[in-house]
């Protein structure tokens, strides 16, 4: 069965428009009703199917749902529907939400360098309003912060793209003409061109050191806000590099130098180690959790250095290839839903104990045990125990890493202790130990608990059952990758 | 599947899918839950049974295997894998899991959160038979986690003493380490052969290319059972683990999980080719040494049998490093086995007394219980007795005949084994004298009586195990494929040491002495440098975790706040501040921009009438 792309644009708009028109109780409602639409379109195309509509001069309408998108776009939905069932925010943030669904919709599908640029862009105005309207104290320096770090990413993507769409003259910005032609620019060109889409994404994914907005971003915006970006927004990136960045790499005339691919291992290792260090010193949960999804989105850079040095170095080894590509692609829905579910507790334990800082917290299981056994719960699977959907992920790039960098993966495993270390710190100080008399009594909002069982349920289903995802999986779908599948 | 198949699975598959129900239960009352605990691992224990008997026995391996992730090159497997070493672990520790959860029905009869206990029991032993019926590396990896996190919750099951949490906390850590040296170690065993070695069959692991490259994964794996197995020199973890219920560590740290690492290596035997083995024999037989003089000088009556434990799983490393074939595993897994017997024995009866003394553990604080527990104490001497090795006890089998075989392969080995086992004697019977013999020290002491029967009777049983276990040594050992023994004039050297062992412990703790005292005086460095715990705490604690994991920690957390946020923040500011000087020239008076305009013009026509002069334009 099919579902067309430009129905589901259209309902979509529609659904926008009517919780515009009738506010209230509609958007966080409608909401729910655009995720699930966005899940029937994926699930009824089978995670894989092209849509090419006609060309508007030199912008070309094609778009491609492959699995990685897919798999973004579940994320996408099951996030929405997340956001509408835990928070009874006002009309207004269920209003953008929707509109950041929209925009990351056509981001994920397109195959137009033009259309990613602008959806790309668009992404960026709910998330400004987020952060600024409902943030905290500093939300305004926030908000401008996120707006404008990011912001000079793009730019250079953009210069990018039009170094690409000029130098190659094709008069069209169809991204599978202008990336199959990249290695006909000149080298300067080229260079010029990979370095603008890898400092765009870089920021977006974040990689340290590109990753200062991130703190300040995810602290200052309101808790539903955090959910949205930190689940979704740090996919963008990811997206970029796995989708665009590689075939870019593998295309251009670089594509048989390691040395790219070492600095993005060397990055991606010290953006793990640095995140978890920095994480260990945080004493406010949000801020320590902010700092672990900059560690667990490390892995995508270390699963894509990976992936690029493989096919460098030429060596064919196809398994190893397809661990690393597919790893970070579970990592992405896996680390979605955990982080959301993990900002939505710091979020419920804030509201409960009044705090957010860890050593003022202490012995909470006393007091409200279904809180606390849902954090620890949450934690265990943000440090990857088996059964949750967060082990499948990391356990397969760090197999195939092994592969790529042989003893130097015994820094990637120092990160992996230490993210378990301030994890395990972080419970021990927060809900175990001797109950902190101070808090007084203290009680939980149960529906809030309730709303949380359904994020931890999908993780446990994929944690458990990785097969229903990695059975749609399949590298000859996606063009340029440089792997015989 | 076929229904064979199905049975292998449900040994595990039972109480894994049951054990939500287990805590499910205790919320409509709370005893259901620990019936319907104990009554699932007997299950298990019967399909277990059942299963051996019809195919094991004959030699049939059971294996069934799914493809865990479709769509790459090769099959993740996961699935069951029963041959004989999987189905003797099975019995066992279904057989033990049970007794000892027949035993919490008892120990744990007031805790309010004991359905949360069962519960949680029922997953650790679903885990473990997980673990020793998996088919593939990255299956037992995810048991051998699973049993990780079960062990975790459980030493911090009394989560208000801050004592349980700490502990918790660092087994968890601790184990971490090994558990990513285990990572490692699939990763190169899927590297070196293709994704082939992922099964744990023998002849899917031997696809590992050059010995060179065994030899790599091997230690990587044995990394991970160092971990979990508590050998030197990441043991430290178990001690503290003690703060956990006492069954607990008789379950956990004592029969089943720390020996996963002894089964890992005995399943992986194949790979592990001579320069591997030279490791492990090491590190075994110095952690036998190590662990032993330890033992002696810790009063806590349970860490003393945490040290016994490490010096114990010690025997089983070295036993697997002597490089024996299959008469090497036979070794070891007999060990294991004599060894969960009589260790639970010996914890279910610190246990015991604990419960009678309202958790008094200072051994210094006991006395003169044998009167007051005699069943407790009876069945104390014969785990005692089994595991200093007196003949004609279980451990007098199990440990001897490897200490023998040591014989004739490795003679320094020997003599440190032989010193090893003079070592355990000698701890063992302080810890045994101290407690029975001379006068009540304290006042729970003095007003201990002997448990409940639903607690003593587990505790019987072992007895009886630990008695018995030893006629069935060279079975044991044909059924693994190993040579069979006979005991010689070799024997007797670890039995009269052991003997040596236990007079001298009667002659120092077993009566009023002030030797202990006086030894402890004269050695003086030694004494402290023992009593330390040859500072590795202190080291890891200390040095590693406080000072540089959290230097580091702090020295980066003010580097990310400070100067990088700083660099970020200046070039923000460099813009501001340019904008807020440079609008100063926007004043709005007409005059001013005539002025300006006027300049601008002058240097302009200026700059022109420069470049004509320089023939640039013309």
């Amino acid at each position: 069965m099919i579902f067309p792309f430009n129905l589901l644009l259209l309902l979509l708009t529609v659904y926008f428009i009517a919780s515009v028109a009738i506010r209230k109780w509609a958007p966080r409602l409608i909401t729910v009703l655009s995720s699930l639409t966005l899940l029937a379109f994926v699930v009824l195309n089978g995670m894989n199917r092209s849509f090419n509509y006609s060309t508007v001069y030199i912008i070309s309408l094609s778009f491609q749902l492959n699995f990685v998108s897919s798999v973004l776009l579940i994320l996408v939905s099951v996030i929405g529907i997340f956001i509408s069932l835990r928070f009874k925010s006002s009309p207004g943030f269920h209003i953008l939400t929707q509109s950041l669904i929209f925009s990351l919709t056509g981001l994920f599908l397109t195959r137009d360098f033009i259309i990613f640029y602008i959806f790309w862009e668009m992404v960026l105005i709910p998330s400004f309003f987020m952060i600024g309207m409902w943030g905290t104290k500093n939300k305004d320096y926030a908000a401008m912060k996120f707006f404008i770090y990011t912001h000079v990413g793009s730019v250079f993507m953009l210069l990018g793209i039009f170094t690409m769409y000029f130098q190659e003259g094709g008069g069209t910005f169809n991204m599978n003409f202008l990336i199959g032609g990249i290695g006909s620019l000149g080298i300067t060109y080229q260079a010029f061109v990979l370095f603008g889409f890898l400092f765009a994404f870089l920021i977006k994914l974040p990689s340290v050191p590109f990753h200062s907005w991130l703190p300040d971003a995810y602290v200052e915006s309101p808790s539903e806000g955090t959910v949205l970006i930190s689940s979704l927004l740090s996919k963008m990136g990811a997206f970029g590099l796995l989708i665009l960045f590689i075939p870019m790499y593998v295309n251009s005339s670089f594509s048989s130098s390691p040395v790219l691919p070492e600095v993005l291992l060397g990055l991606g290792i010290f953006s793990l180690i640095y995140s978890s260090l920095v994480a260990l010193y945080q004493k406010d949960m949000k801020m320590m959790m902010s700092y672990a999804s900059v560690g667990h989105m490390s892995f995508i850079t270390i699963a894509v250095g990976g992936f690029l040095y493989l096919i460098s170095t030429g060596s064919s080894n196809v398994l190893i290839e397809k661990l690393l590509f597919y790893g970070a692609v579970f990592q992405l829905i896996s680390h979605g839903i955990i982080i959301a579910m993990i900002f939505a507790l710091v979020d419920t334990t804030e509201k409960t104990t009044g705090t957010r800082i860890i050593n003022s917290m202490g012995g909470i299981a006393r007091k409200v045990p279904g809180l606390s056994f849902l954090l620890l719960l949450a934690f265990l699977a943000s440090v990857a125990i088996p059964g949750f959907s967060g082990f499948v992920g990391e356990i397969t790039i760090l197999l195939g890493a092994y592969a790529v960098l042989k003893y130097y993966l015994i820094f990637v495993l120092i990160g992996v202790v230490l993210t378990a270390s301030y994890h395990i710190f972080a419970l021990q100080r927060s809900i175990f130990g001797p109950y902190n008399e101070y808090l007084g009594d203290i009680r939980t909002e149960k529906s809030e608990l309730y709303a949380t069982v359904f994020p931890l349920a999908i993780v446990f289903l994929l944690g458990i059952f990785p097969g229903l995802l990695f059975g749609f999986f399949n590298l000859g779908n996606l063009p340029f990758m440089g792997v015989v599948p | 599947m076929d229904p064979i198949q199905w049975l292998v699975f449900l040994i595990f598959g039972l109480p894994l899918i049951g054990f939500p129900l287990v805590i499910g239960v205790g919320y409509i009352k709370k005893n259901f839950s620990m019936y319907l605990g104990t009554a699932l691992v007997f299950i298990s224990f019967l399909i277990a049974l059942y299963v051996f008997f019809t195919d094991t026995v004959k030699g049939t391996i059971i294996t069934a295997t799914l493809n865990w992730l479709p769509n790459l090159p090769v099959s993740i497997p996961v699935g069951i894998y029963a041959d004989q070493l999987s189905m003797i672990m099975v019995l066992m520790v279904s057989f033990v899991g049970f007794l000892i959860i027949l035993f919490s029905v008892g120990y744990m009869a007031e805790d309010p959160r004991r359905h949360i206990f069962f519960g949680e029991m029922v997953l650790f032993t679903a885990s473990m038979l997980g673990l020793v019926l998996s088919s593939s590396l990255l299956m037992l990896f995810i048991f051998w986690e699973l049993v990780g996190l079960c062990s975790y919750l459980l030493i911090g099951f009394w989560y208000y003493k801050p004592n349980a949490a700490s502990a918790a906390k660092k087994a968890f850590i601790v184990t971490r380490v090994g558990d990513v040296f285990f990572i490692a170690g699939i990763g190169a065993a899927i590297l070196y052969s293709g994704g082939n070695a992922l099964s744990v069959s023998p002849t899917a692991l031997s696809t590992i290319g050059t010995t060179w490259e065994r030899t790599i994964v091997a230690l990587l794996l044995f990394g991970g059972a160092i971990g979990k197995s508590a050998q030197f020199p990441l043991h430290v973890w178990i001690p503290d683990a003690m703060e956990g219920p006492t069954t607990v560590s008789a379950l956990i740290h004592a029969a089943t999980m720390v020996t996963a690492g002894v089964y890992l290596i005995a399943r992986t035997y194949t790979i592990f080719t001579p320069a591997a083995l030279t490791v492990v024999l090491s590190v075994g037989v110095f952690t036998i040494i190590l662990s032993g003089l330890i033992g002696l000088v810790v009063n806590d009556i349970k860490r003393i049998l945490a040290y016994s434990t490490i010096s114990q799983i010690g025997y089983m490393v070295a036993a697997l490093g002597l490089g024996l074939g299959a008469t090497s595993i036979g070794l070891s897994i007999y060990q294991l086995e004599s060894h969960a017997f009589f260790k639970a024995l010996l914890f279910l009866s610190a246990g015991s007394i604990l419960h009678a003394l309202l958790n008094t553990r200072d051994i210094n604080k006991m006395g003169g219980l044998w009167k007051k527990m005699p069943i407790t104490m009876g069945a104390m001497l014969v785990g005692a007795l089994a595991l200093s090795g007196f003949p004609p006890f279980a451990g007098f089998f199990s440990k001897d005949s490897i200490i023998s075989a040591s014989y004739g392969h490795n003679t320094i080995a020997w003599i440190l084994l032989v010193i090893g086992g003079f070592l355990t004697a000698l701890y063992t019977f302080r810890l045994f004298f101290r407690i029975a013999f001379g006068n009540p020290r304290s006042h729970a002491a003095e007003h201990a009586h002997e448990s409940k029967w639903i607690m003593l009777i587990p505790i019987i049983i072992l007895a009886i195990f630990s008695t018995i276990f030893g006629v069935f040594q060279n079975g044991f050992y044909s059924f693994l494929g190993g040579a069979t023994t006979s005991i010689g004039f070799i024997d007797a050297v670890p039995a009269t040491v052991a003997v040596i062992g236990i007079g001298i412990a009667y002659y120092a703790y077993g009566r009023e002495s002030t030797i202990p005292q006086r030894v402890a005086k004269g050695s003086g460095f030694l004494y402290r440098f023992v009593k330390n715990k040859f500072y590795l705490d202190t080291l890891f604690t200390n040095v590693v975790a406080e000072r540089v994991v959290l230097g580091f920690s702090v020295i980066m957390g003010n580097f990310e706040k400070k100067i990088l946020d700083g660099f970020i923040n200046t070039w923000g500011e460099i813009f501001r501040d340019a904008g807020l000087t440079l609008r100063k020239l926007q004043t709005g008076i007409a005059r001013q921009y005539a002025l300006i305009i006027l300049v601008g013009l002058v240097l302009s026509l200026l700059f022109i009438r420069i470049l004509m002069f320089m023939g640039v334009i013309h």
